[in-house]
């Protein structure tokens, strides 16, 4: 039951940041100087994200929706103890969707107003991306205190220093890659092409520079990466193989090939949350007073037993009809 | 929190209930093959689109906040209640697949299946609707586990979803949001064919919207007093504070207007029909009424605030469903005069007022419990300090999203109108 569980939080996760990531991607990428292409891009980004970015939004919901229902101890120490960077969060996500849609059904379209909700989808998606990796890099601190008697150590040392801003720029420029790679394929204009490539190895190179800051920034933690990484090997595994995967991607983004472009650039996502996961599996975060983990923090087993049932019984609706969208919009598009 | 869902339940409504004006219209073109119809499936379908994405981030954030607002109501009752949620979140999914395809699916699907989409957009919403107010009745009825005192035990989510107040509040609610959509819609599109912007264009809009609001708006009073005689039974502390009922004992007056003087324990200047509340509540004029004094004085709600909204709402609630039933009457002649249009405009605000004076009466009502008899909302908010920011960050982010909104809204309008007059 648990397990079943924490594989929809993962694959929620995983679908979250592939899909949604590359939507936040696209946000930040129209914070780059585009020049005479800014408009051609918008559009571009229009018409792949209009129909899909809702539901690719659905799945962020869908993992607190699981939190607060399995595993309520957990949902509420995380939006006690990060109670700051959720608001953060949750700000950025409403400015963001709603400058989005705002852009887009805004019935005059005129240019001061139009340059408004692109800076404002773009700031906010960057924004947004920052902190969902500040609150991802908080969970395995060990900064975490429940028990915590003041405001700083309870409600800021927990998301506060440079390990988790790091891990930001990281979550930001992996969006920026996601979406590069993305948006590839979502146009067959070779001039926007080209310009998502050269964006694409920008963003490949910015990637490997936040994640040796990662490693870097992790020194003056608790627990360091490089220990944890000398400690199981499974760790660099996964890192080498999203390494390696970078050789064939490119291969592929410089044929234009865009389906094994974009499996291959998901794989690598799979395999960094998967590495990220396996820092601290099964645990669902390290506090203070050491893990909290799923097992321990699990719902009553009737409330388990109900939360899979819905989440099947919706799975067999939910599916199909994203295949549905996914096939109307984005295989018939060529 | 609360700003966060007086904000929430307006756009929810609007997002939960306009979808099925646009299909609607949407239905009549594909039959009728008259293209002011298109125009008006067109028209709609933006104002869906912008009420959908500021309805999907505003929920987010309150999925959010229950933790964020109230770690100590979440800790107990996220496995007990989190049931109905799990399922609206599925179906809030399928709307935004939905959604996405009817938006983007004009001429790039099947013209009959890309209307159902649209019309799926609006069932799974109104379902979502449900599953949320479900949530909400379990405040006020717990149900589906036993209590220690210090933590739920035998925890039952399918008996917490379904527990007795389920029915009855989103009946009320969902044909609350139909008959205030239904009017506001109606209204605006009334106010522009007193104008005189293409008439027959905005008579057929007013005509869709009103169809759902008249109809709503007369069912609603049986609706009313079916939630009524529930809550005299559930929570008779709330139906007294409603009511302004402070001495328990047969033949209970209902008070029209009035303030209540919790000092003296008396209504002022309200005008009492006797043995009415006896009547509505027990369905007898000699039925003894609960009143407030059966409840120790810590426990009883702000009666002033509670039986103020619960006048308004129901005063509004009687004007709409005497609204409604002119409505098909002149609908029956063929012809609206003026008078009642103009009624209709300056409806377009007041079934939102309804709508939050009610939600006003079920939370104010139940207080000072967050879960009835069970855990006091004093116990159940964040230990963060500061919360008067949160406050103000999320009403400035709010009132910038709504002013938005309803600017985008009229640029759309007057677009609209100079188009389909061009």
């Amino acid at each position: 039951m648990i397990e079943t569980l924490i594989l929809f939080i993962g694959a929620s996760l995983l679908l979250y940041v592939v899909l949604g990531g590359s939507d936040y991607g696209a946000g930040i990428l129209e914070l780059l100087p585009a020049g005479k292409q800014r408009e051609a891009q918008k559009h571009v980004i229009n018409d792949a994200m209009g129909p899909v970015w809702e539901a690719n939004h659905m799945w962020l919901i869908l993992v607190v929706v699981i939190l607060f229902m399995g595993f309520p101890p957990i949902f509420t120490t995380l939006m006690t103890a990060l109670h700051f960077p959720m608001l953060a969060l949750l700000a950025g996500i409403v400015v963001r969707g709603a400058a989005f849609t705002f852009r887009h059904y805004d019935a005059v379209q005129e240019a001061r107003t139009q340059r408004i909700y692109t800076w404002l989808f773009g700031l906010s998606s960057l924004w947004t991306a920052l902190w969902l990796g500040i609150i991802v890099a908080s969970l395995n601190r060990g900064i975490i205190d429940p028990t915590a008697g003041n405001f700083w150590s309870a409600y800021v040392a927990p998301w506060w220093g440079l390990y988790p801003l790091t891990v930001g720029v990281f979550v930001a420029t992996i969006f920026l890659f996601l979406a590069c790679v993305y948006l590839i394929g979502e146009t067959t204009d070779a001039a926007l092409q080209r310009r998502f490539a050269r964006h694409a190895a920008t963003a490949n190179a910015l990637l490997i520079i936040a994640g040796a800051g990662v490693f870097a920034a992790s020194l003056g933690e608790r627990r360091s990466l490089p220990q944890e990484f000398l400690h199981d090997p499974r760790l660099i595994a996964t890192i080498a193989l999203a390494t390696v995967l970078l050789v064939p991607l490119w291969r592929f983004i410089n044929r234009r090939k865009r389906t094994a472009t974009r499996v291959i650039a998901a794989s690598q996502a799979t395999l960094i949350l998967a590495g990220w996961y396996l820092l601290y599996a099964p645990n669902a975060l390290i506090t203070a007073s050491g893990p909290l983990s799923f097992y321990t923090a699990a719902a009553p087993p009737a409330t388990l037993r109900q939360l899979v049932l819905a989440l099947l019984i919706g799975s067999a609706f939910i599916f199909p009809s994203l295949l549905y969208l996914l096939r109307v919009f984005k295989l018939h598009r060529r | 929190m609360a700003f966060s869902l007086g904000f929430h339940i307006i756009f929810a409504a609007i997002g939960m209930v306009m979808p099925f004006f646009m299909c609607t219209a949407h239905w009549l073109y594909l039959k009728k093959g008259d293209e002011r119809y298109l125009a008006l499936t067109r028209m709609w379908m933006k104002g869906v689109a912008i009420f959908f994405a500021v309805g999907a981030v505003s929920g987010t954030v309150l999925s959010f906040e229950l933790g964020l607002l109230w770690p100590g109501f979440m800790r107990h009752a996220g496995a007990i209640i989190g049931m109905p949620f799990s399922w609206e979140g599925t179906a809030f999914f399928l709307e935004a697949i939905a959604i996405g395809l009817f938006l983007y699916g004009w001429k790039r699907m099947n013209r009959w299946v890309h209307w159902t989409t649209g019309l799926v957009v609006g069932i799974s919403g109104f379902v979502s609707g449900i599953f949320v107010v479900a949530a909400n009745a379990w405040m006020n009825s717990p149900a589906g586990f036993t209590w220690d005192g210090r933590a739920a035990y035998g925890v039952d989510p399918v008996r917490a979803m379904f527990n007795d107040a389920w029915l009855h509040q989103s009946l009320h609610m969902q044909l609350g949001a139909l008959q205030a959509v239904g009017f506001a819609v109606g209204g605006i599109h009334g106010f522009l064919y007193l104008r005189g912007r293409s008439p027959e264009l905005n008579l057929k809009a007013l005509k869709i919207a009103m169809a759902f609001g008249a109809a709503a708006a007369i069912v609603q009073p049986f609706a009313g007093h079916f939630a009524g005689q529930k809550v005299a039974q559930l929570q008779p502390a709330k139906l007294a504070a409603m009511e302004g009922h402070f001495e328990t004992g047969p033949r209970a007056p209902l008070y029209i207007g009035g303030i209540p003087n919790v000092e003296k324990r008396t209504m002022e200047w309200g005008i009492p029909l006797p043995g009415m509340l006896s009547f509505v509540a027990h369905d007898d004029v000699n039925a003894v009424v609960t009143g407030l004094d059966k409840f120790p004085r810590s426990d009883w709600p702000p009666v002033v605030i509670v039986h103020v909204a619960f006048q308004i709402m129901v005063g509004l609630g009687t004007a709409m469903a005497l609204l409604g039933v002119l409505y098909f009457w002149f609908l029956k002649r063929g012809d609206f005069p003026r008078w009642f249009l103009w009624a209709l405009v300056i409806f377009i605000p007041l079934g939102a007022v309804a709508i939050e004076a009610g939600w006003v009466v079920t939370e104010v009502g139940r207080q000072p419990w967050i879960i009835y008899g069970i855990m006091r909302t004093k116990d159940a908010v964040t230990p963060v300090p500061g919360m008067v920011y949160h406050f103000y960050l999320f009403l400035a982010l709010y009132l910038a999203l709504a002013a938005a909104s309803v600017w985008l809204l009229r640029r759309q309008i007057e677009i609209a109108q100079k188009t389909s007059e061009g």
